[in-house]
């Protein structure tokens, strides 16, 4: 079964979490073609899956990597942060919210394992109205002008800000950011992530839960907690 | 003539899309406009037993299709109306028995010579969904005010705002008594979530239902609450500006008297 396509492309599981090997030497079509294939035999195996995209050597340009995140995307995967040996690629990569390093991580002796910085400077900006069905998925941080509607999600590896009605469901800091925070104006949803925690709504609500302020969740002690947001914290 | 081309979709089945075109299509035929309503819903067909014409069909959108008559030939023309005309969905073929493009062909014959073009959607999201809307321009998504239609309606008007715009909203068989209890979203509740614009309410009302199985559609009968809300719909598609009524269970007789005068 393994053409020449998986040279070029290869998905390993190593200590550091699942990776995808990118060969640095070939055509970078060829490597999409092949990594195309490879995610197919997969069968969303991996959707959801944070994986690290391992770029070795090679020099990633924009519209390389606009390529690959659209398979992404397709396959419904995250990545969790890049490995690039080169500096411009990292640049290139950060620039485009994607966490970057220029190596993969050693563990620590307590078998943690250290995660790069999300960009800071960086941050998907929608203007819309996610409806049921629709998702939305971004390694960084993500600030939505317009309501989460029920069945509709948001998949995001660093803070979720909604200027409008949270109704769904947001996951933030994906897979294991606990330092990330959902704010929304109206905080209705069925479920709220942040990292590996997640928090549903109540069952039988005695009243209908429709929030007058905005509201701030985050991680405290194992829990997600949801409190008037003030404007600071 | 190069008519308007509208799709009457939800996702939800049995919220009302059917009965909604039957009333629609009739209104519109009673203001003079020439209407042309085609079931989309190929395999189980309804429109007609709403329109009382069961009995009148010979070919239906799969025979056109295929080529087995022309248009016209499967035009059904309504007994009252002679504006109105139904093109009949086939009851023994699958939705995957036309294609997009096909319907996209079909509609283009069928507008140049109707001011309407009205379709009636299978429920679901599926190639039946996708024939339906493939030849449209606009779109008429209809909801009851409950939970699970309208997370429905929010996903079609998601599929249907990339290439037609913001469709318009029915909101049927809403409960006036219900929504005063709590026990029922209110208008304001539903377009908080579905965020489009409004085009009519149709209150709950048993005429409705003895109207389908009498093949008479409720538009007709001007004392029926529902058929008094289809007809100011009829009059809001036609450009009129027509207030949207609050509607509520008992009112004052003040406020009735004001409405009727109104003609709200």
């Amino acid at each position: 079964m393994s053409g020449a396509g998986a040279q070029l492309f290869r998905i390993k599981g190593l200590k550091s979490g699942p990776t995808f090997l990118f060969d640095d030497q070939a055509e970078f079509v060829d490597i999409i073609a092949a990594a195309e294939e490879e995610l197919s035999r997969a069968s969303g195996f991996f959707r959801n899956a944070p994986v690290i995209l391992h770029f070795g050597n090679r020099l990633i340009r924009k519209q390389d990597w606009q390529r690959l995140k659209e398979l992404l995307l397709r396959e419904e995967m995250l990545p969790r942060y890049a490995v690039a040996a080169l500096q411009e690629s990292r640049d290139i990569l950060y620039r485009e919210g994607l966490p970057v390093r220029d190596s993969l991580p050693r563990l620590t002796p307590h078998g943690r394992r250290e995660e790069p910085a999300a960009p800071s400077g960086n941050a998907l900006y929608l203007r819309c109205n996610l409806r049921s069905g629709q998702k939305q998925t971004f390694a960084g941080n993500v600030v939505l002008v317009g309501d989460i509607n029920q069945g509709a999600e948001i998949l995001a590896g660093g803070d979720v800000i909604v200027f409008g009605t949270i109704r769904g469901m947001v996951h933030a800091g994906y897979p294991d950011n606990t330092a990330a925070v959902i704010i929304a104006l109206s905080l209705t949803p069925l479920q709220l992530r942040i990292g590996p925690l997640i928090a549903r709504a109540e069952d039988n609500p005695k009243r209908s839960r429709r929030a007058q302020q905005p509201e701030l969740a985050y991680v405290n002690e194992e829990h997600i907690m949801i409190i008037p947001y003030q404007g600071k914290r | 003539m190069n008519g308007r081309v509208i799709v009457m979709t939800s996702g939800k089945g049995g919220v009302g899309k059917t009965t909604a075109t039957a009333n629609i299509g009739l209104g519109l035929a009673k203001h003079g406009q020439k209407v042309v309503l085609i079931d989309g819903d190929i395999g189980l067909r309804n429109l007609d037993i709403l329109l009382g014409l069961e009995n009148r069909i010979v070919y239906h959108l799969v025979d056109v299709v295929r080529g087995r008559c022309q248009v016209r030939q499967a035009l059904v023309k309504d007994k009252r109306v002679p504006d109105l005309s139904l093109l009949p969905a086939s009851q023994i073929d699958q939705k995957d028995a036309i294609n997009p493009d096909q319907m996209r062909e079909l509609v283009g014959q069928l507008r140049e010579d109707h001011d309407f073009v009205l379709i009636d959607c299978p429920a679901g999201i599926e190639q039946g969904f996708r024939n339906a809307v493939a030849g449209a321009d606009e779109a008429v998504v209809i909801t009851t005010p409950d939970v699970s239609p309208v997370r429905d309606a929010d996903r079609v008007i998601g599929l249907l705002q990339n290439e037609l715009g913001d469709p318009k909203l029915l909101i049927n068989r809403m409960s006036p008594d219900m929504v005063r209890r709590g026990d029922m979203l209110d208008r304001g509740d539903v377009l908080d979530i579905l965020a489009v614009p409004l085009l009519g309410i149709v209150p709950e009302d048993e005429e409705v239902v003895v109207a389908g199985n009498r093949g008479t559609p409720v538009v007709l009968n001007d004392r029926a609450k529902s058929g008094q809300a289809y007809s100011r719909i009829v009059r809001r598609l036609l450009g009129e500006d027509v207030p949207i009524a609050e509607l509520s269970g008992r009112r004052g007789i003040i406020p009735r008297v004001l409405d009727s005068i109104l003609g709200r």
